[in-house]
């Protein structure tokens, strides 16, 4: 299936790299106008949208904000707002991810992931949502993980943020229902990007033994999932958490 | 009309009250101004003003009055 995103404005956070990157690549192609939000001008990022945009002739613009400064997603948002266009989908891409034991782990530090990882996305959805809400329509998408299902060793802070982006999305779900704004949440297993490179290799390897398919994830395989969740495809589709992790278990 | 008549038939249309009840009017005081008609209300205000109120100004939008000083001191709304 082709443009199954034709005509429609998505938010895209954490464009820069990995998931992000290859989500904006897969919505351009299947003509989506997308806000992309990165943490950072960067040039060859920029030259990289602006072939995307005319390869697919589409509108990309990029959003520069760091997700631990309030100050500059409020300014990001204000210039999505200025636009004054609908916006279709919120891809809640852009986070961290932190390794230490529960005893090796400060509370400032647990404050800092739930900064980035949490509190940062809400923030992101509380301005999004109510562009969503004045059509009565949208798709919201937020990036769990695993370990925000299954929890993991070493990755006390990093788990508890996503548990809590889990619960967000059922809740959100709920209250934005009757507003025709859909919200979900995908759970990633172990995927090949950058973030992943943080594990150590023996967990990595631990983990992808124990999927059913034992191999590791790609980004394409994640972003087509968001792909099907931001579409009409799925218009009937809110509340859920998709495992996308080969069957881990 | 002008800005306070805007802004009064925001609170007059999304309450279904009467212009006498508008004064002293606070969040809760009456039946449709509950946490519904107050997502509602600011609705009506960002429509009516064409401005997008923050978190925090919609947690402070706790009356009738308050909704002014809002409105004058963050969003240049002038009455």
């Amino acid at each position: 299936m082709n443009e199954l995103l034709k005509g429609k404005n998505v938010v895209v956070t954490g464009c820069l790299r990995g998931i992000g990157r290859t989500t904006m690549e897969i919505f351009a192609k299947h003509k989506a106008n997308i806000f992309a939000c990165a943490q950072h001008k960067d040039v060859e990022f920029e030259e990289f949208i602006s072939k995307l945009s005319v390869d697919n002739n589409i509108l990309i613009k990029p959003i520069y904000f760091d997700l631990s400064d309030y100050d500059a997603i409020k300014d990001g948002m204000k210039q999505i707002i200025s636009s004054k266009v609908q916006i279709h989908g919120l891809v809640n891409i852009a986070g961290m991810v932190y390794n230490g034991l529960f005893h090796m782990t400060s509370i400032e530090k647990m404050k800092e992931v739930f900064d980035i990882d949490f509190f940062s996305q809400m923030y992101i959805t509380q301005y999004v949502s109510k562009i969503m809400m004045k059509h009565n329509s949208g798709s919201i998408v937020n990036i769990s993980s695993i370990t925000g299902i299954d929890g993991n060793a070493g990755q006390l802070a990093y788990s508890a943020a996503k548990a809590a982006l889990i619960g967000s999305t059922k809740t959100l779900s709920i209250e934005l229902g009757a507003s025709g704004i859909r919200v979900n949440a995908i759970a990633p297993g172990v995927i090949l990007t950058e973030m992943t490179k943080a594990l150590p290799e023996d967990k990595f390897n631990i983990l992808v033994e124990k999927s059913k398919i034992p191999r590791a994830g790609s980004p394409e395989e994640v972003a087509k999932v968001l792909l099907y969740l931001i579409s009409d495809m799925s218009v009937y589709v809110t509340g859920q958490t998709i495992r996308i992790d080969g069957g881990i278990g | 009309m002008t800005t306070i008549e805007q802004y009064d038939q925001v609170f007059i249309e999304t309450f279904g009250i009467e212009n006498s009840q508008l004064a002293g009017l606070a969040y809760q005081s009456i039946p449709t101004w509950d946490s519904v008609g107050h997502m509602g209300l600011v609705a009506a205000l960002e429509d009516v003003f064409d401005i997008m109120l923050d978190t925090d100004d919609i947690i402070d939008l706790s009356s009738y009055q308050k909704g002014k000083e809002i409105l004058s001191q963050n969003y240049d709304i002038v009455f």
